[in-house]
Protein backbone atom coordinates (compact mmCIF):
# COMPACT_ATOMS: atom_id res chain seq x y z
CA UNK A 1 0.00 0.00 0.00
CA UNK A 2 1.37 3.37 -1.16
CA UNK A 3 1.31 5.97 1.76
CA UNK A 4 -1.08 7.96 0.42
CA UNK A 5 -3.76 4.87 1.64
CA UNK A 6 -4.90 5.02 -2.44
CA UNK A 7 -6.90 1.80 -3.09
CA UNK A 8 -5.36 -0.88 -5.68
CA UNK A 9 -8.25 -0.93 -8.71
CA UNK A 10 -6.60 -3.64 -10.05
CA UNK A 11 -6.49 -3.07 -13.66
CA UNK A 12 -8.07 -0.59 -15.68
CA UNK A 13 -8.76 1.11 -19.52
CA UNK A 14 -8.31 4.68 -20.53
CA UNK A 15 -12.22 5.21 -21.36
CA UNK A 16 -12.41 6.34 -24.73
CA UNK A 17 -15.40 7.14 -27.06
CA UNK A 18 -15.35 4.65 -29.08
CA UNK A 19 -15.72 2.19 -26.55
CA UNK A 20 -19.31 3.98 -24.96
CA UNK A 21 -21.52 2.29 -26.53
CA UNK A 22 -19.94 -1.75 -25.51
CA UNK A 23 -18.98 -0.89 -21.99
CA UNK A 24 -22.83 0.26 -21.40
CA UNK A 25 -24.69 -1.99 -23.27
CA UNK A 26 -22.07 -5.29 -21.79
CA UNK A 27 -20.72 -4.16 -18.92
CA UNK A 28 -17.70 -5.82 -19.42
CA UNK A 29 -15.58 -7.10 -16.04
CA UNK A 30 -13.13 -4.08 -16.43
CA UNK A 31 -11.31 -3.08 -12.39
CA UNK A 32 -11.55 0.56 -13.16
CA UNK A 33 -11.85 3.44 -15.85
CA UNK A 34 -9.01 6.18 -16.38
CA UNK A 35 -10.51 9.70 -17.89
CA UNK A 36 -8.64 12.35 -19.97
CA UNK A 37 -10.33 15.05 -17.90
CA UNK A 38 -10.14 17.99 -20.09
CA UNK A 39 -12.59 15.83 -22.40
CA UNK A 40 -15.61 16.18 -19.97
CA UNK A 41 -14.37 20.44 -19.14
CA UNK A 42 -16.21 23.02 -20.84
CA UNK A 43 -18.94 20.62 -21.69
CA UNK A 44 -22.70 20.36 -20.02
CA UNK A 45 -24.33 17.68 -22.15
CA UNK A 46 -23.28 14.16 -23.85
CA UNK A 47 -19.63 13.69 -22.83
CA UNK A 48 -20.99 14.16 -19.10
CA UNK A 49 -24.27 12.09 -19.49
CA UNK A 50 -21.76 9.25 -21.16
CA UNK A 51 -19.53 9.28 -17.83
CA UNK A 52 -22.42 9.37 -15.65
CA UNK A 53 -23.26 6.54 -16.65
CA UNK A 54 -20.38 5.22 -16.62
CA UNK A 55 -19.23 6.22 -13.52
CA UNK A 56 -22.66 4.52 -11.86
CA UNK A 57 -21.15 1.73 -12.37
CA UNK A 58 -17.11 1.64 -12.48
CA UNK A 59 -14.46 3.28 -10.36
CA UNK A 60 -13.10 6.23 -11.91
CA UNK A 61 -9.84 8.18 -12.02
CA UNK A 62 -9.08 11.23 -13.47
CA UNK A 63 -5.88 12.00 -15.61
CA UNK A 64 -5.60 15.41 -16.80
CA UNK A 65 -3.21 16.84 -19.60
CA UNK A 66 -3.88 20.71 -18.50
CA UNK A 67 -2.49 21.72 -14.88
CA UNK A 68 0.73 22.96 -16.90
CA UNK A 69 2.11 22.23 -13.17
CA UNK A 70 5.47 23.52 -15.12
CA UNK A 71 4.47 26.78 -16.55
CA UNK A 72 5.67 29.99 -15.35
CA UNK A 73 2.16 31.50 -15.95
CA UNK A 74 -0.10 31.80 -12.76
CA UNK A 75 -1.47 28.46 -12.03
CA UNK A 76 -5.31 28.60 -13.47
CA UNK A 77 -7.52 28.57 -10.70
CA UNK A 78 -10.46 28.40 -12.76
CA UNK A 79 -9.37 24.59 -14.18
CA UNK A 80 -8.92 23.66 -10.72
CA UNK A 81 -12.56 24.52 -9.76
CA UNK A 82 -13.80 22.81 -12.84
CA UNK A 83 -11.14 19.49 -11.84
CA UNK A 84 -12.53 19.49 -8.23
CA UNK A 85 -16.02 19.71 -9.48
CA UNK A 86 -15.80 17.26 -11.92
CA UNK A 87 -14.01 14.93 -9.41
CA UNK A 88 -16.72 15.63 -6.87
CA UNK A 89 -19.38 14.67 -9.67
CA UNK A 90 -17.81 11.63 -10.65
CA UNK A 91 -16.50 10.17 -7.24
CA UNK A 92 -13.11 10.06 -8.72
CA UNK A 93 -10.42 8.07 -7.01
CA UNK A 94 -7.68 10.53 -7.21
CA UNK A 95 -5.99 13.16 -9.68
CA UNK A 96 -3.76 13.10 -12.03
CA UNK A 97 -1.56 15.14 -14.45
CA UNK A 98 2.12 15.17 -15.68
CA UNK A 99 5.65 16.93 -15.13
CA UNK A 100 5.54 19.21 -17.99
CA UNK A 101 4.17 22.49 -19.30
CA UNK A 102 1.64 23.16 -21.51
CA UNK A 103 1.94 26.66 -22.45
CA UNK A 104 3.04 30.00 -21.15
CA UNK A 105 1.56 33.82 -21.42
CA UNK A 106 -2.17 32.11 -21.72
CA UNK A 107 -1.04 30.01 -24.61
CA UNK A 108 -2.03 26.59 -24.10
CA UNK A 109 0.29 23.92 -26.84
CA UNK A 110 -1.91 20.86 -25.42
CA UNK A 111 1.36 19.57 -25.88
CA UNK A 112 3.27 18.34 -22.74
CA UNK A 113 6.67 20.23 -22.72
CA UNK A 114 9.86 19.07 -21.06
CA UNK A 115 11.11 21.30 -17.93
CA UNK A 116 14.76 22.30 -17.59
CA UNK A 117 15.92 19.59 -14.21
CA UNK A 118 17.38 22.94 -12.78
CA UNK A 119 17.22 24.02 -9.21
CA UNK A 120 14.82 27.20 -10.56
CA UNK A 121 12.30 24.48 -12.20
CA UNK A 122 12.20 22.15 -8.97
CA UNK A 123 11.57 25.00 -6.07
CA UNK A 124 8.65 26.63 -8.71
CA UNK A 125 7.52 23.23 -9.08
CA UNK A 126 6.96 22.39 -5.81
CA UNK A 127 5.16 26.02 -4.80
CA UNK A 128 2.95 25.45 -7.25
CA UNK A 129 2.41 21.22 -6.66
CA UNK A 130 1.52 22.52 -2.67
CA UNK A 131 -0.81 25.25 -4.21
CA UNK A 132 -2.89 22.57 -6.72
CA UNK A 133 -3.41 20.32 -3.79
CA UNK A 134 -4.25 22.77 -1.26
CA UNK A 135 -7.01 23.87 -3.32
CA UNK A 136 -8.07 20.37 -4.63
CA UNK A 137 -7.71 19.07 -0.66
CA UNK A 138 -5.85 16.02 -1.59
CA UNK A 139 -2.31 14.68 -3.31
CA UNK A 140 -2.02 14.40 -7.17
CA UNK A 141 -0.34 11.96 -8.79
CA UNK A 142 1.53 13.40 -11.33
CA UNK A 143 3.41 11.22 -14.65
CA UNK A 144 6.72 11.05 -15.77
CA UNK A 145 6.25 11.96 -19.44
CA UNK A 146 7.65 10.51 -22.86
CA UNK A 147 9.92 13.43 -23.81
CA UNK A 148 11.91 13.84 -27.17
CA UNK A 149 14.13 16.86 -25.98
CA UNK A 150 16.64 17.59 -23.28
CA UNK A 151 16.62 21.15 -22.47
CA UNK A 152 20.31 22.39 -21.29
CA UNK A 153 21.27 23.13 -18.30
CA UNK A 154 20.03 20.54 -16.32
CA UNK A 155 21.55 20.27 -12.88
CA UNK A 156 19.97 16.52 -12.05
CA UNK A 157 18.49 13.45 -14.50
CA UNK A 158 14.55 13.85 -14.59
CA UNK A 159 14.13 10.87 -12.20
CA UNK A 160 15.74 12.53 -9.58
CA UNK A 161 14.04 15.41 -9.99
CA UNK A 162 10.52 13.40 -9.92
CA UNK A 163 11.87 11.82 -6.66
CA UNK A 164 13.00 15.31 -4.76
CA UNK A 165 9.61 16.98 -6.14
CA UNK A 166 7.45 14.02 -4.91
CA UNK A 167 9.57 14.27 -1.38
CA UNK A 168 9.50 18.45 -1.51
CA UNK A 169 5.70 18.16 -2.21
CA UNK A 170 4.27 15.67 -0.39
CA UNK A 171 2.96 14.56 -3.89
CA UNK A 172 1.66 10.87 -5.16
CA UNK A 173 3.63 9.51 -8.24
CA UNK A 174 2.06 7.94 -11.46
CA UNK A 175 4.67 5.76 -12.91
CA UNK A 176 4.21 5.55 -17.17
CA UNK A 177 6.58 2.30 -17.39
CA UNK A 178 6.41 3.33 -21.82
CA UNK A 179 7.53 7.04 -20.86
CA UNK A 180 10.32 5.50 -19.09
CA UNK A 181 11.24 3.21 -22.23
CA UNK A 182 10.57 6.19 -24.65
CA UNK A 183 12.73 8.25 -22.82
CA UNK A 184 15.14 6.18 -21.77
CA UNK A 185 15.76 5.45 -26.16
CA UNK A 186 15.55 9.08 -27.12
CA UNK A 187 17.85 10.13 -24.54
CA UNK A 188 20.60 7.37 -24.05
CA UNK A 189 19.89 6.46 -20.38
CA UNK A 190 19.12 3.16 -18.68
CA UNK A 191 15.37 2.77 -17.74
CA UNK A 192 16.25 0.73 -14.33
CA UNK A 193 17.98 3.61 -13.58
CA UNK A 194 14.89 5.42 -13.59
CA UNK A 195 13.32 2.64 -11.24
CA UNK A 196 15.83 2.80 -8.83
CA UNK A 197 15.10 5.62 -7.85
CA UNK A 198 11.62 6.34 -7.99
CA UNK A 199 10.38 6.76 -4.17
CA UNK A 200 7.64 3.37 -4.42
CA UNK A 201 5.59 4.50 -1.73
CA UNK A 202 4.91 7.25 -3.33
CA UNK A 203 3.82 5.57 -6.63
CA UNK A 204 0.23 5.27 -6.94
CA UNK A 205 -0.46 3.75 -9.92
CA UNK A 206 1.40 2.90 -13.21
CA UNK A 207 0.73 3.44 -16.85
CA UNK A 208 1.60 1.22 -19.91
CA UNK A 209 0.95 1.85 -23.51
CA UNK A 210 2.41 1.22 -26.94
CA UNK A 211 4.62 3.03 -29.00
CA UNK A 212 5.66 4.09 -32.24
CA UNK A 213 9.59 3.64 -33.28
CA UNK A 214 11.25 5.82 -35.87
CA UNK A 215 14.87 4.48 -35.08
CA UNK A 216 15.96 7.81 -34.34
CA UNK A 217 13.54 8.44 -32.03
CA UNK A 218 10.35 6.91 -30.60
CA UNK A 219 7.20 8.38 -30.05
CA UNK A 220 4.66 7.94 -27.06
CA UNK A 221 2.08 7.54 -29.34
CA UNK A 222 -0.56 5.10 -27.75
CA UNK A 223 -0.93 3.06 -30.63
CA UNK A 224 -0.83 -1.06 -31.04
CA UNK A 225 0.16 -3.59 -28.33
CA UNK A 226 2.99 -3.25 -25.71
CA UNK A 227 6.21 -4.44 -26.78
CA UNK A 228 7.90 -6.73 -24.83
CA UNK A 229 11.04 -4.70 -22.71
CA UNK A 230 7.86 -2.41 -21.59
CA UNK A 231 6.09 -5.27 -20.24
CA UNK A 232 9.31 -6.39 -18.45
CA UNK A 233 9.79 -3.12 -16.73
CA UNK A 234 6.27 -3.06 -15.51
CA UNK A 235 6.59 -5.95 -14.06
CA UNK A 236 9.96 -4.69 -12.40
CA UNK A 237 7.46 -1.43 -11.47
CA UNK A 238 4.74 -3.68 -9.97
CA UNK A 239 6.75 -5.59 -7.80
CA UNK A 240 8.76 -2.86 -6.24
CA UNK A 241 5.31 -0.92 -5.65
CA UNK A 242 3.17 -4.05 -4.13
CA UNK A 243 -0.57 -3.64 -4.95
CA UNK A 244 -0.86 -0.57 -7.04
CA UNK A 245 -3.17 -0.11 -9.72
CA UNK A 246 -2.31 -0.76 -13.38
CA UNK A 247 -3.52 0.94 -16.46
CA UNK A 248 -3.33 0.74 -20.39
CA UNK A 249 -3.74 3.62 -22.53
CA UNK A 250 -4.34 3.47 -26.50
CA UNK A 251 -5.31 6.72 -28.03
CA UNK A 252 -4.43 6.03 -31.58
CA UNK A 253 -6.07 3.46 -34.12
CA UNK A 254 -8.44 2.04 -31.16
CA UNK A 255 -9.52 -0.92 -31.90
CA UNK A 256 -12.52 -3.01 -30.58
CA UNK A 257 -13.02 -3.05 -26.63
CA UNK A 258 -11.85 -6.75 -26.41
CA UNK A 259 -8.54 -6.56 -28.11
CA UNK A 260 -7.79 -3.36 -25.58
CA UNK A 261 -8.97 -5.35 -22.51
CA UNK A 262 -7.31 -8.57 -23.88
CA UNK A 263 -3.91 -6.24 -24.03
CA UNK A 264 -4.82 -5.10 -20.41
CA UNK A 265 -5.05 -8.31 -18.82
CA UNK A 266 -1.78 -9.10 -20.39
CA UNK A 267 -0.57 -7.39 -17.29
CA UNK A 268 -2.46 -10.09 -14.91
CA UNK A 269 -0.68 -12.79 -16.65
CA UNK A 270 2.48 -10.81 -16.21
CA UNK A 271 2.56 -9.84 -12.76
CA UNK A 272 1.46 -13.72 -11.27
CA UNK A 273 4.57 -14.87 -13.36
CA UNK A 274 6.78 -11.88 -12.04
CA UNK A 275 5.51 -12.30 -8.86
CA UNK B 1 -39.62 18.49 -42.72
CA UNK B 2 -37.46 15.94 -42.34
CA UNK B 3 -35.31 15.41 -39.16
CA UNK B 4 -31.95 14.01 -39.73
CA UNK B 5 -29.79 12.53 -36.66
CA UNK B 6 -26.09 13.21 -36.98
CA UNK B 7 -25.39 10.67 -34.05
CA UNK B 8 -23.86 7.68 -36.20
CA UNK B 9 -21.87 9.35 -38.22
CA UNK B 10 -20.20 11.97 -35.64
CA UNK B 11 -16.84 12.12 -35.15
CA UNK B 12 -16.20 13.39 -31.86
CA UNK B 13 -12.97 12.08 -30.65
CA UNK B 14 -11.33 12.88 -27.24
CA UNK B 15 -8.26 14.68 -26.46
CA UNK B 16 -5.57 12.11 -24.99
CA UNK B 17 -2.13 12.76 -23.59
CA UNK B 18 -0.39 10.73 -26.67
CA UNK B 19 1.82 12.13 -28.76
CA UNK B 20 0.00 12.44 -32.48
CA UNK B 21 2.12 10.49 -35.43
CA UNK B 22 3.24 12.47 -37.96
CA UNK B 23 5.89 12.07 -40.65
CA UNK B 24 9.14 11.49 -39.04
CA UNK B 25 10.59 14.48 -38.10
CA UNK B 26 14.08 13.69 -38.05
CA UNK B 27 14.99 16.45 -40.84
CA UNK B 28 16.50 20.03 -40.41
CA UNK B 29 14.11 22.62 -39.26
CA UNK B 30 14.21 25.53 -41.78
CA UNK B 31 16.77 27.86 -40.29
CA UNK B 32 15.75 31.84 -39.23
CA UNK B 33 17.60 34.16 -37.59
CA UNK B 34 18.15 33.90 -33.72
CA UNK B 35 16.33 35.36 -31.14
CA UNK B 36 18.15 38.35 -29.26
CA UNK B 37 17.14 36.99 -25.77
CA UNK B 38 18.63 33.82 -26.78
CA UNK B 39 21.72 34.86 -25.30
CA UNK B 40 23.17 34.78 -21.69
CA UNK B 41 22.00 33.06 -18.55
CA UNK B 42 18.06 31.95 -19.07
CA UNK B 43 15.15 32.18 -16.61
CA UNK B 44 12.48 29.60 -16.79
CA UNK B 45 10.42 31.90 -17.94
CA UNK B 46 12.40 32.69 -20.77
CA UNK B 47 12.78 28.98 -21.37
CA UNK B 48 9.43 28.70 -21.76
CA UNK B 49 8.77 31.79 -24.20
CA UNK B 50 11.34 30.87 -26.22
CA UNK B 51 10.23 26.86 -26.83
CA UNK B 52 6.80 27.86 -27.06
CA UNK B 53 7.79 30.88 -29.80
CA UNK B 54 9.72 28.14 -31.81
CA UNK B 55 7.19 25.41 -31.39
CA UNK B 56 4.26 27.48 -32.57
CA UNK B 57 5.92 28.98 -35.30
CA UNK B 58 3.91 27.87 -38.51
CA UNK B 59 5.64 25.31 -40.24
CA UNK B 60 5.90 27.52 -44.21
CA UNK B 61 8.07 29.49 -41.66
CA UNK B 62 11.72 29.78 -40.46
CA UNK B 63 12.23 28.37 -37.37
CA UNK B 64 12.89 31.18 -34.91
CA UNK B 65 15.92 30.42 -33.99
CA UNK B 66 19.08 28.99 -36.03
CA UNK B 67 21.53 25.70 -35.07
CA UNK B 68 23.66 27.81 -32.38
CA UNK B 69 20.80 29.06 -30.36
CA UNK B 70 19.00 25.58 -30.84
CA UNK B 71 22.17 23.98 -29.06
CA UNK B 72 22.27 26.37 -26.28
CA UNK B 73 18.83 25.59 -25.67
CA UNK B 74 17.97 22.25 -26.29
CA UNK B 75 21.08 19.46 -26.17
CA UNK B 76 21.25 17.28 -29.31
CA UNK B 77 20.72 13.34 -28.87
CA UNK B 78 23.20 10.81 -30.77
CA UNK B 79 20.99 11.10 -33.84
CA UNK B 80 19.18 14.23 -33.62
CA UNK B 81 20.03 17.62 -34.07
CA UNK B 82 19.18 19.97 -31.58
CA UNK B 83 16.66 21.44 -34.06
CA UNK B 84 15.34 18.29 -35.53
CA UNK B 85 14.55 17.36 -31.51
CA UNK B 86 12.55 20.85 -31.56
CA UNK B 87 11.20 19.86 -34.55
CA UNK B 88 9.55 16.89 -33.23
CA UNK B 89 7.82 19.56 -30.82
CA UNK B 90 6.64 21.89 -33.69
CA UNK B 91 5.13 19.42 -35.81
CA UNK B 92 2.95 17.54 -32.99
CA UNK B 93 2.09 20.81 -32.03
CA UNK B 94 0.27 21.54 -35.29
CA UNK B 95 -1.04 17.19 -36.48
CA UNK B 96 -2.81 17.56 -32.42
CA UNK B 97 -4.96 20.66 -33.32
CA UNK B 98 -5.49 19.53 -36.64
CA UNK B 99 -6.92 16.41 -35.58
CA UNK B 100 -9.74 18.32 -33.55
CA UNK B 101 -10.47 20.84 -36.24
CA UNK B 102 -10.61 17.78 -37.69
CA UNK B 103 -12.90 16.24 -35.71
CA UNK B 104 -14.84 18.93 -35.30
CA UNK B 105 -15.15 19.47 -39.20
CA UNK B 106 -15.28 16.14 -40.53
CA UNK B 107 -17.75 17.17 -43.76
CA UNK B 108 -15.45 20.85 -44.76
CA UNK B 109 -12.74 17.89 -44.58
CA UNK B 110 -14.03 15.98 -46.90
CA UNK B 111 -15.31 18.86 -49.13
CA UNK B 112 -11.91 20.91 -49.67
CA UNK B 113 -9.62 17.91 -49.36
CA UNK B 114 -7.26 17.18 -47.27
CA UNK B 115 -4.43 19.65 -48.70
CA UNK B 116 -6.83 22.55 -48.80
CA UNK B 117 -8.30 21.62 -45.15
CA UNK B 118 -4.64 21.23 -43.78
CA UNK B 119 -3.75 24.74 -44.91
CA UNK B 120 -6.89 26.28 -43.34
CA UNK B 121 -6.51 23.98 -39.92
CA UNK B 122 -2.71 25.87 -40.08
CA UNK B 123 -3.79 29.41 -41.10
CA UNK B 124 -6.49 29.02 -38.07
CA UNK B 125 -4.29 27.69 -35.32
CA UNK B 126 -1.79 30.36 -36.29
CA UNK B 127 -4.22 32.87 -35.77
CA UNK B 128 -6.46 31.65 -33.05
CA UNK B 129 -4.22 29.44 -30.27
CA UNK B 130 -5.98 27.49 -28.00
CA UNK B 131 -5.93 29.40 -24.80
CA UNK B 132 -8.00 27.09 -22.43
CA UNK B 133 -7.51 23.70 -20.82
CA UNK B 134 -9.90 22.17 -22.79
CA UNK B 135 -10.19 21.91 -26.68
CA UNK B 136 -13.98 21.29 -26.45
CA UNK B 137 -14.13 25.31 -27.85
CA UNK B 138 -10.87 25.53 -29.87
CA UNK B 139 -12.93 25.32 -33.23
CA UNK B 140 -15.50 28.03 -32.19
CA UNK B 141 -14.18 30.62 -34.86
CA UNK B 142 -13.59 27.95 -38.26
CA UNK B 143 -16.79 29.90 -39.53
CA UNK B 144 -15.65 33.62 -39.23
CA UNK B 145 -12.59 32.51 -40.55
CA UNK B 146 -13.63 30.15 -43.59
CA UNK B 147 -15.52 33.41 -44.11
CA UNK B 148 -12.49 35.18 -44.94
CA UNK B 149 -10.07 32.48 -46.07
CA UNK B 150 -8.42 32.66 -49.97
CA UNK B 151 -10.20 29.67 -50.87
CA UNK B 152 -12.52 29.28 -54.00
CA UNK B 153 -16.28 28.64 -52.08
CA UNK B 154 -15.48 31.19 -48.82
CA UNK B 155 -19.22 31.96 -48.17
CA UNK B 156 -19.98 28.08 -48.56
CA UNK B 157 -16.81 26.70 -46.30
CA UNK B 158 -18.08 29.19 -43.81
CA UNK B 159 -21.82 28.18 -44.19
CA UNK B 160 -20.75 24.40 -43.87
CA UNK B 161 -18.46 24.92 -40.90
CA UNK B 162 -21.22 26.77 -38.79
CA UNK B 163 -23.81 23.67 -39.62
CA UNK B 164 -21.02 21.21 -38.29
CA UNK B 165 -19.76 23.62 -35.22
CA UNK B 166 -23.84 24.06 -34.24
CA UNK B 167 -23.80 20.20 -34.26
CA UNK B 168 -20.79 20.13 -31.87
CA UNK B 169 -22.75 23.30 -29.42
CA UNK B 170 -25.78 20.72 -29.51
CA UNK B 171 -23.17 17.90 -28.28
CA UNK B 172 -22.07 20.12 -25.54
CA UNK B 173 -25.36 21.76 -24.48
CA UNK B 174 -27.40 20.84 -20.99
CA UNK B 175 -29.43 17.94 -21.66
CA UNK B 176 -33.24 18.03 -20.69
CA UNK B 177 -36.30 16.15 -21.19
CA UNK B 178 -38.70 16.95 -24.05
CA UNK B 179 -41.72 18.72 -23.93
CA UNK B 180 -44.66 16.11 -24.42
CA UNK B 181 -48.13 16.48 -26.23
CA UNK B 182 -49.75 15.41 -22.61
CA UNK B 183 -47.49 18.32 -21.16
CA UNK B 184 -49.71 20.34 -22.63
CA UNK B 185 -53.23 18.92 -22.68
CA UNK B 186 -52.37 19.41 -18.99
CA UNK B 187 -52.74 23.41 -19.56
CA UNK B 188 -56.90 24.68 -19.89
CA UNK B 189 -56.96 25.37 -24.16
CA UNK B 190 -58.59 28.81 -23.16
CA UNK B 191 -54.58 29.45 -21.38
CA UNK B 192 -52.99 28.15 -24.36
CA UNK B 193 -52.61 31.66 -26.22
CA UNK B 194 -50.86 32.95 -23.17
CA UNK B 195 -48.13 30.11 -22.19
CA UNK B 196 -43.99 30.59 -23.10
CA UNK B 197 -42.35 27.37 -24.08
CA UNK B 198 -39.14 26.79 -22.39
CA UNK B 199 -36.62 25.70 -25.42
CA UNK B 200 -34.90 23.06 -25.40
CA UNK B 201 -31.24 24.07 -24.23
CA UNK B 202 -29.46 22.36 -27.10
CA UNK B 203 -31.90 24.34 -29.26
CA UNK B 204 -29.87 26.55 -31.73
CA UNK B 205 -32.17 28.12 -35.27
CA UNK B 206 -29.26 28.71 -37.91
CA UNK B 207 -29.93 30.43 -41.02
CA UNK B 208 -27.53 29.70 -44.11
CA UNK B 209 -27.07 31.24 -47.65
CA UNK B 210 -26.53 28.25 -48.85
CA UNK B 211 -28.14 24.60 -48.56
CA UNK B 212 -25.61 23.08 -46.52
CA UNK B 213 -28.27 20.92 -44.86
CA UNK B 214 -28.99 18.64 -47.79
CA UNK B 215 -25.12 19.23 -48.43
CA UNK B 216 -23.99 17.69 -45.09
CA UNK B 217 -26.75 14.91 -45.30
CA UNK B 218 -25.44 13.80 -48.93
CA UNK B 219 -22.11 13.35 -47.57
CA UNK B 220 -23.13 11.61 -44.45
CA UNK B 221 -24.84 9.13 -47.43
CA UNK B 222 -21.12 8.44 -48.14
CA UNK B 223 -22.24 10.67 -51.73
CA UNK B 224 -19.80 13.35 -52.87
CA UNK B 225 -22.63 16.45 -53.76
CA UNK B 226 -21.33 19.10 -56.37
CA UNK B 227 -21.12 21.99 -54.09
CA UNK B 228 -24.69 24.14 -54.34
CA UNK B 229 -25.61 27.41 -55.77
CA UNK B 230 -26.62 29.83 -52.86
CA UNK B 231 -30.12 28.96 -51.35
CA UNK B 232 -31.30 30.32 -48.03
CA UNK B 233 -32.11 27.80 -45.57
CA UNK B 234 -32.77 27.36 -41.53
CA UNK B 235 -31.84 24.41 -39.88
CA UNK B 236 -32.88 23.65 -36.30
CA UNK B 237 -29.96 21.66 -34.52
CA UNK B 238 -30.89 20.33 -31.25
CA UNK B 239 -30.36 17.28 -29.38
CA UNK B 240 -32.55 14.65 -27.39
CA UNK B 241 -30.73 11.89 -25.10
CA UNK B 242 -27.85 10.98 -27.52
CA UNK B 243 -29.03 12.07 -30.60
CA UNK B 244 -28.23 15.71 -32.28
CA UNK B 245 -30.87 16.52 -34.77
CA UNK B 246 -30.91 18.65 -37.92
CA UNK B 247 -34.54 19.62 -38.81
CA UNK B 248 -35.07 22.18 -41.95
CA UNK B 249 -37.27 24.61 -41.09
CA UNK B 250 -40.01 26.59 -43.66
CA UNK B 251 -39.72 30.51 -43.27
CA UNK B 252 -42.60 30.63 -41.45
CA UNK B 253 -41.52 27.59 -39.00
CA UNK B 254 -38.60 29.03 -38.49
CA UNK B 255 -40.45 32.43 -37.84
CA UNK B 256 -42.40 30.37 -35.24
CA UNK B 257 -39.77 28.54 -33.44
CA UNK B 258 -37.65 31.49 -33.03
CA UNK B 259 -40.48 33.46 -31.32
CA UNK B 260 -41.36 30.52 -28.98
CA UNK B 261 -37.45 30.23 -28.68
CA UNK B 262 -37.21 34.12 -27.84
CA UNK B 263 -40.23 33.41 -24.87
CA UNK B 264 -42.98 34.82 -26.92
CA UNK B 265 -46.21 33.84 -25.84
CA UNK B 266 -47.79 30.83 -28.19
CA UNK B 267 -50.93 33.66 -29.28
CA UNK B 268 -48.13 36.03 -29.77
CA UNK B 269 -46.19 33.74 -32.00
CA UNK B 270 -48.99 32.18 -34.12
CA UNK B 271 -50.08 35.81 -35.27
CA UNK B 272 -46.93 36.27 -36.20
CA UNK B 273 -46.93 33.08 -38.33
CA UNK B 274 -50.06 34.01 -39.76
CA UNK B 275 -49.12 37.40 -40.98
CA UNK B 276 -46.93 36.41 -42.82
CA UNK B 277 -49.49 33.79 -44.67
CA UNK B 278 -50.48 36.48 -46.73
CA UNK B 279 -53.41 34.93 -49.44
CA UNK B 280 -53.70 31.91 -47.78
CA UNK B 281 -57.37 31.31 -46.30
CA UNK B 282 -57.85 31.89 -43.33
CA UNK B 283 -59.16 28.11 -41.97
CA UNK B 284 -55.84 26.81 -44.10
CA UNK B 285 -53.91 29.07 -42.56
CA UNK B 286 -54.90 27.65 -38.94
CA UNK B 287 -54.63 24.32 -40.04
CA UNK B 288 -50.98 24.78 -41.19
CA UNK B 289 -49.96 26.85 -37.85
CA UNK B 290 -51.26 23.94 -35.54
CA UNK B 291 -49.11 21.21 -37.58
CA UNK B 292 -46.39 23.43 -37.57
CA UNK B 293 -46.08 23.91 -34.28
CA UNK B 294 -47.30 19.97 -33.35
CA UNK B 295 -44.72 19.26 -35.41
CA UNK B 296 -41.66 21.80 -33.42
CA UNK B 297 -43.21 19.70 -30.03
CA UNK B 298 -43.50 16.20 -31.43
CA UNK B 299 -39.81 17.01 -32.52
CA UNK B 300 -38.22 17.35 -29.28
CA UNK B 301 -37.60 21.76 -29.46
CA UNK B 302 -39.09 22.30 -26.57
CA UNK B 303 -38.45 21.35 -23.26
CA UNK B 304 -41.41 22.66 -20.87
CA UNK B 305 -43.72 25.49 -20.49
CA UNK B 306 -42.62 28.81 -18.41
CA UNK B 307 -44.47 28.61 -15.23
Amino acid sequence: MNRFGLADLGIGLGLRTVHYAHILEQRPAVDWFEIISENYLETSGRPLDFLDAIAEHYPIVMHGVSLSIGSTDPLNREYLRQLRELRDRVKARWVSDHLCWTGVASRNSHDLLPMPYTEEALAHVVSRMKQAQDFLGAPIALENPSTYAELSGASMPEWEFLARLAELADCAILLDVNNVYVSAHNHGFDPALYLDAMPFDRVVQLHVAGHTDHGTHIIDSHIGPVVEPVWELLALAHRRAAGVPILLEWDAEIPAFEVVHREALRARELIGEAL
Amino acid sequence: MKRESTTDALGLHERASATPEHAPANREARVGSAPGWASGELSLRSHQEWFLAVIMTPEHEPAPVDSTSAGRLVTPSSTLSSLARLEIYRRSYQARLIECLADDYPVLQATLGEETFEGLCRAYIDKHPSTEPSLNRFGRHMADFCRNHPFSEPDFAADLAALEWAVVLAIHAPTAPPLTAQDLARIPIESWPEIRLVPNPSLGVHAFDYPVNAYLSARRRGEAPALPVARHCSVAVYRTEQSVWRLELTPPMATLVESLSRGETLGGSLSLVAAQLDGVPEAEAAQNVTTWFSHAVSSGLFSGIRS
